[in-house]
């Protein structure tokens, strides 16, 4: 890995910048979503769908108590265990019972962002149990060691001949370019453990209110055998996913397919709703859902409803000239990167001042806006969030002295005047300012006019 | 539930009561939509039963899978076993087929026609019985029907079922579907229009502990974008679509 996604922001932004391998696979691929998303929005009426989905979305935030509370009874009612957590250490040490109660040794994961951000895997393998990813993707980045670098794509900054090397160095398998191959070995690998493991756990695309269903959008089938082949089914579920009919969540996989990848809908679209009947040949015998918070409700508490609307497509990543440069790892320790991760990453983060930086990586072009399905306001939503570090005194503190300054400075013209002139002799001196240095760093300073605009006027 | 996660419950519930309480808005961007009555219809669909077949045909073979629309209920076996033995030409050689209870295929007399050509039907009743699970593991086909399907997209609905497992579309390489036209809808929201009208749809998403829309082979894109087929289900999909009206 190139990227330390655990260095300083500064760092894994100039790492990601050097590595030019990373930008062919990120230029390869974030194009080709794009153009698929554009092709698949044309065919339809894509304004109409925008505004229906958000005011699903929209409607359900705004009536999610009792959305959730109806969920809740109606997974009862079908035989689910329902566990409610707060934070990540909570959510793990639910999943943790749950695995100790059945002595579980293997567990299967169908790819799942709400897991990486409560750190499931490692709180698991802690305890000595054993998880294999099992989305082709989330499968490669785990025998490399890496967290996913995009919400729906997770590899998309290798390459293939690095993934080659990797099932070559991993795996034991003889070089090849061939992705079909590599599929093929996978397919094999991951066969024995859906077939072996205990517990399967997922996460949760959308949860039906209405019919207490857990909703799960895959393309490979491993959503399916996570949900169906193993003896216990785990579903990890952010409380901000509710929606309340079946109707609703149909209408949302359409919207999320077609922006995420440009298909009319995905392969797969499973919908579970309780553990197997007497009868059933297959399917889970226990079915569990763990509904989160970790820092949804205060998103909400800070007015921030917006970010909670996303369905996770991942559309303003591909059009987004940063992530274009930088791709995921630059984001840090986060599974949401892109324009959606510089939001809900700090709206999440429990201490925000360790990601202060987010927000400031976008150079509110809006291309994100234009292209979000649920019409969130990213570009607003960014400045918001950076005035709000701002007034909490997140900024640098030169930064406001020198805003202090200044403002002090245009309370009294003479003293202004008196500034202004001698701004201008410092700025004719070849200097590299050093309270400019993160500016001057990769641009040049242009030099000072000689004249002010109101002396320039004053001749005229 | 344990204490713990009551006491998380009552914190998260009431403190979303008091954010949706308060008169400050939630939402900083467009607000003043209406919620649709019903949600609109993505894809389009048009024609009689003829054009819904064709339409169901083009877009299943756009996914990367494939269709044969017979003209009646009669041709349908005998297009199952021409359908093995172009399989068994490729080197598929199915001597069990893992399939749904013959009751919940909608063919009478399917598993006496393929017993005749030395093709037996396994019918899983339980997979977390081992031997049960190694034999399911090991079919190369699998035999289904489908609750319903969708023109517009290509699409099947799977429902679960005693004498209907999962496995049957999910763990073989190649997944045969039989389908009467009876079942073909234009569109997913015309036949979640027709389960609201009938007060049906509460009911069958309860009633079945998973329902699952199938649409074209398992496929992924992981490695740049290169699109491989048969990652974790089914690399062929093949349905056999028949007139059932009489």
């Amino acid at each position: 890995m190139t990227v330390d996604v655990n260095a300083p922001y500064r760092q894994r932004v100039s790492q990601a910048l050097q590595d030019d391998s990373l930008r062919t696979a990120l230029d390869r691929a974030t194009a080709r979503l794009s153009e698929r998303r554009a092709e698949a929005v044309a065919a339809i009426d894509s304004a109409r769908l925008r505004d229906e989905a958000r005011a699903i979305r929209q409607s359900a935030i705004e009536d999610l108590p009792r959305l959730l509370e109806q969920l809740e009874s109606n997974l009862i009612g079908n035989g689910c265990a329902v566990h409610w957590a707060r934070d990540a250490a909570e959510a793990t040490s639910i999943v943790l019972e749950i695995a100790r109660r059945n002595e579980v040794l293997h567990v299967v994961k169908s790819k799942s962002m709400v897991t990486e951000e409560i750190g499931l895997n490692e709180a698991l393998e802690e305890n000595g149990i054993e998880v294999v990813e099992t989305d082709l993707g989330e499968y490669i980045i785990q025998l490399a060691n890496e967290p996913p670098s995009h919400i729906i794509a997770p590899v998309i900054h290798k390459r293939v001949e690095d993934i080659s090397e990797l099932f070559h160095r991993e795996l034991g398998m003889p070089p090849t370019d061939d992705p079909a191959e590599m599929c093929g070995a996978a397919r094999g690998i991951l066969r024995a453990e859906f077939l072996r493991a205990d517990i399967g756990i997922s996460g949760c695309n959308f949860a039906i209110a209405e019919t207490g269903t857990i909703c799960v959008i895959t393309n490979e089938g491993n959503g399916r055998m996570v949900t169906s082949m193993p003896r216990v089914y785990v579903a990890v579920a952010g409380i901000e996913k509710v929606v309340s009919t079946a109707e609703e969540a149909i209408l949302l996989w359409q919207a999320a397919s077609r922006n995420a990848t440009g298909q009319d809908v995905s392969v797969y679209f499973s919908m579970s709703s309780g553990p197997r009947h007497p009868g059933h040949a297959d399917g889970p015998e226990e079915m569990h859902v763990v509904l989160l918070d970790n820092g949804r409700s205060r998103m909400l508490e800070r007015a921030y409803g917006d970010a909670a609307l996303c369905i996770r497509c991942g559309a303003c990543i591909n059009v987004c000239p940063v992530y274009r440069e930088i791709g995921g790892h630059a984001y840090g320790r986060t599974p949401y990167n892109g324009p959606i991760g510089a939001v809900i990453t700090p709206l999440l983060a429990d201490d925000p001042t360790t990601v202060r930086d987010l927000p400031f990586a976008s150079s509110l072009c809006g291309a994100c806006r234009d292209v979000c399905p649920v019409k969130i306001d990213l570009p607003r939503l960014l400045l918001d969030l950076r005035s709000d570090m701002t007034t909490q005194g997140a900024s640098p503190k030169l930064e406001r002295m020198a805003i202090r300054a200044y403002a002090r400075s245009m309370e009294r013209p003479a003293c202004y005047r008196l500034l202004q002139r001698l701004a201008r002799l410092v700025g004719q001196l070849p200097l590299r300012l050093p309270f400019m240095k993160d500016w001057t760093r990769t641009r040049d300073l242009p030099p000072l006019a000689s004249k002010s605009f109101l002396e320039t006027w004053g001749e005229e | 539930m344990s204490n713990r996660t009551t006491e998380a419950r009552a914190e998260i519930l009431d403190r979303l009561s008091r954010v949706l309480d308060k008169a400050s808005p939630l939402f900083r961007g467009t607000s003043d939509l209406r919620m649709p009555e019903i949600p609109m219809t993505v894809t389009r669909s048009e024609g009689d039963s003829r054009d819904l077949a064709r339409l169901f045909a083009s877009k299943l073979a756009a996914t990367g899978g494939s269709c044969e629309i017979a003209r009646q209920q009669a041709e349908v076996s005998e297009r199952i076993l021409e359908r093995m033995r172009t399989w068994k030409a490729d080197g598929v050689d199915a001597g069990e087929i893992l399939s749904w209870a013959p009751r919940e295929l909608p063919i009478p007399g399917i598993e006496d026609d393929l017993e005749r050509v030395g093709i037996s039907l396994f019918v899983p009743d339980d997979l977390q019985d081992e031997p049960v699970r190694m034999r399911a593991a090991s079919a190369v086909v699998g035999l289904t029907s489908a609750a319903a399907a969708f023109a517009s997209t290509g699409s099947v609905v799977l429902t679960s079922a005693p004498g209907k497992s999962r496995a049957a579309s999910l763990l073989p390489l190649h997944h045969l579907v039989l389908l009467p036209t009876s079942r073909l809808y234009p569109t997913f929201e015309a036949w979640l229009k027709e389960l609201r009208r009938g007060n049906r749809l509460g009911d069958l998403w309860r009633s079945n502990a998973q329902i699952v829309f199938v649409t074209g082979p398992s496929k992924s894109a992981d490695i740049e974008l290169s699109l491989t087929l048969g990652v974790h289900g089914p690399r062929v999909v093949h349905t056999i679509l028949f007139d059932d009206n009489p």
